[in-house]
């Protein structure tokens, strides 16, 4: 009668503290649980080019480009975006313009309205200047900085694979185009020269 | 008589308390008898001493006593460390982690204990742990000498990639920078990549071992300069120095001057006295009643090259 307690007992307690203590799940709940979790940097980006690259509020390039030759620190200071210490200023811009020669890493166009001459980047399409101009997203809502940063690689992914190969495939000089992209400044070594624009919407308006 | 001695000695009393009172009261907010403690991931590396003694320094110039630990690249050292300062009462801690994830439990063991931590150079992966974490923007950094290397190279060549240490995030944001720029050129071809720990003699052994399987190498990408300097001492005693590009990160003096002479290709600046001396500062702000605080701040760095040295210092400037 004891032992029936006790084997009783045994069972219950081993029961009870080895209960859900080993399951099976399938590799791929798993794995679709840890991706819910798991920052989406491409989605966002996605995101971002779908729904907000046409409605972004820019500058216009010539005023852009007249204020940052009069006072780059005081106009990147007031109207342009930082990341932390730094001084890369960051814009979005927007422009209607001319091509006026195409070359390996860039497109150099004259904007219709002063006939002032700036930069498109075809080639080289790195850097944060999209998500700091378009202020997307905020280092401190990242807990590893590697998320943060992929979202500037997402970015420049889609400029280089979905919104300059249709362009480069048309585009030719003398053509009328509408262009809406970001642009870095450094405020202490700025020149028009260096500056390029990273374009983030491009149309052939001919 | 006896009444005008009990007077005077009620007197000289009063003033005895009255005069430790306003003691008490300064020190509450000021920063006199404060200790600031300076953890630093290893001093075996001069970048890091550089940190070290201009955190220390900064802290001293507010008003300050600091001491310096080492944790010599452990985690199980830099536990050690963190619960005798706290035990010892400092009032605020400039940590420079061994390990994002490993030294996340020291820093909010720290916080339980009221005590403070500002993170200088690398970050740990919790958000909530620090009070603030002062990093360099590793990753556009090595996005720049990324697109130099590119430039450099033609686009085109063999090369090996020297990593820090696999526990830190520096080690990899700087590494997925470098290759989220060199990656979409299929002719340039890494044909190693390998940790170095961060350390010269390492960084030697491992590139004469890679050497001896890929000969042809044109170029070595090392995630510090105490790595280049390890790869070209490498790169010396295998005569290979004409023929093989070295690219660093930090700006250390070492590989400044191998710049000035042509040695080494480029480096990224990243100044640890203006990480060091802005992570004091807020330390001191901290101390001082202030209470919201960024959660990340990086710091912008720049590429050297052997065109533009000359407008840079070693280990950078403090503002």
């Amino acid at each position: 009668m004891n032992n029936t307690i006790k084997y009783l007992l045994i069972t219950i307690i081993a029961g009870v503290s080895l209960y859900n203590a080993i399951y099976f799940k399938k590799l791929d709940e798993v794995k679709k649980e840890a991706s819910n979790t798991t920052f989406n940097a491409k989605n966002y980006a996605n995101q971002f080019f779908k729904n907000d690259v046409e409605s972004f509020k820019a500058i216009n390039a010539s005023d852009f480009l007249n204020h940052i030759n009069a006072d780059a620190q005081a106009y990147a200071e007031n109207n342009g975006h930082k990341l932390g210490i730094s001084s890369d200023y960051n814009f979005i811009v927007e422009g209607n313009a001319i091509v006026l020669e195409i070359e390996e890493e860039y497109i150099v166009v004259e904007l219709e309205s002063d006939q002032q001459r700036l930069k498109i980047a075809t080639d080289f399409i790195f850097g944060n200047a999209i998500r700091e101009g378009a202020r997307r997203a905020n280092i401190g809502d990242y807990q590893n900085t590697m998320d943060f940063n992929n979202i500037s690689v997402e970015l420049n992914n889609i400029v280089r694979e979905q919104i300059l190969p249709p362009f480069l495939q048309e585009v030719k000089v003398s053509d009328r185009i509408y262009f809406k992209g970001a642009a870095k400044v450094n405020t202490k070594r700025h020149t028009n020269e260096n500056m390029k624009v990273i374009p983030m919407l491009l149309k052939i308006n001919n | 008589m006896l009444q005008s001695y009990y007077t005077d000695g009620l007197k000289v009393l009063l003033s005895f308390f009255l005069f430790i009172a306003i003691c008490s009261c300064s020190n509450t907010n000021g920063s006199e008898n404060k200790r600031i403690a300076v953890v630093i991931s290893t001093l075996n590396n001069p970048w890091f001493v550089v940190l070290g003694e201009s955190a220390a320094e900064r802290a001293q110039e507010l008003g300050y006593e600091t001491t310096i630990f080492d944790s010599q690249n452990n985690t199980s050292k830099e536990a050690e460390h963190f619960e005798n300062l706290i035990a010892a009462g400092y009032s605020a801690v400039l940590f420079n982690p061994t390990d994002s994830e490993g030294s996340v439990s020291n820093v909010k063991r720290a916080k339980a204990a009221g005590v403070p931590v500002f993170c200088m150079d690398r970050e740990v992966n919790s958000l909530d742990a620090a009070t603030s974490q002062i990093i360099s923007d590793s990753f556009s950094g090595c996005v720049a000498l990324g697109e130099y290397f590119v430039r450099q190279l033609n686009k085109k060549g063999k090369y090996v990639e020297l990593l820090g240490l696999v526990g830190d995030n520096n080690t990899w944001n700087r590494s997925k920078g470098f290759h989220s720029v060199v990656d979409h050129f299929p002719d340039l071809k890494m044909v190693a990549q390998q940790s170095a720990d961060f350390d010269r003699s390492k960084a030697m052994e491992v590139l004469e071992s890679v050497m001896q399987s890929h000969p042809d190498i044109d170029a070595v990408f090392c995630g510090n300069d105490a790595m280049a300097m390890g790869a070209y001492q490498a790169l010396v005693a295998a005569g290979k120095t004409e023929n093989v590009m070295v690219f660093g990160f930090d700006g250390a003096d070492d590989v400044m001057n191998a710049i000035s002479n042509k040695k080494i290709k480029a480096t990224v600046m990243q100044s640890p006295k203006h990480m060091a001396k802005v992570a004091a500062e807020l330390a001191d702000l901290y101390i001082k009643g202030k209470r919201d605080f960024i959660p990340k701040t990086p710091i912008a760095v720049e590429v050297v090259t052997q065109e533009n040295i000359h407008d840079f210092v070693a280990y950078g400037q403090d503002n």
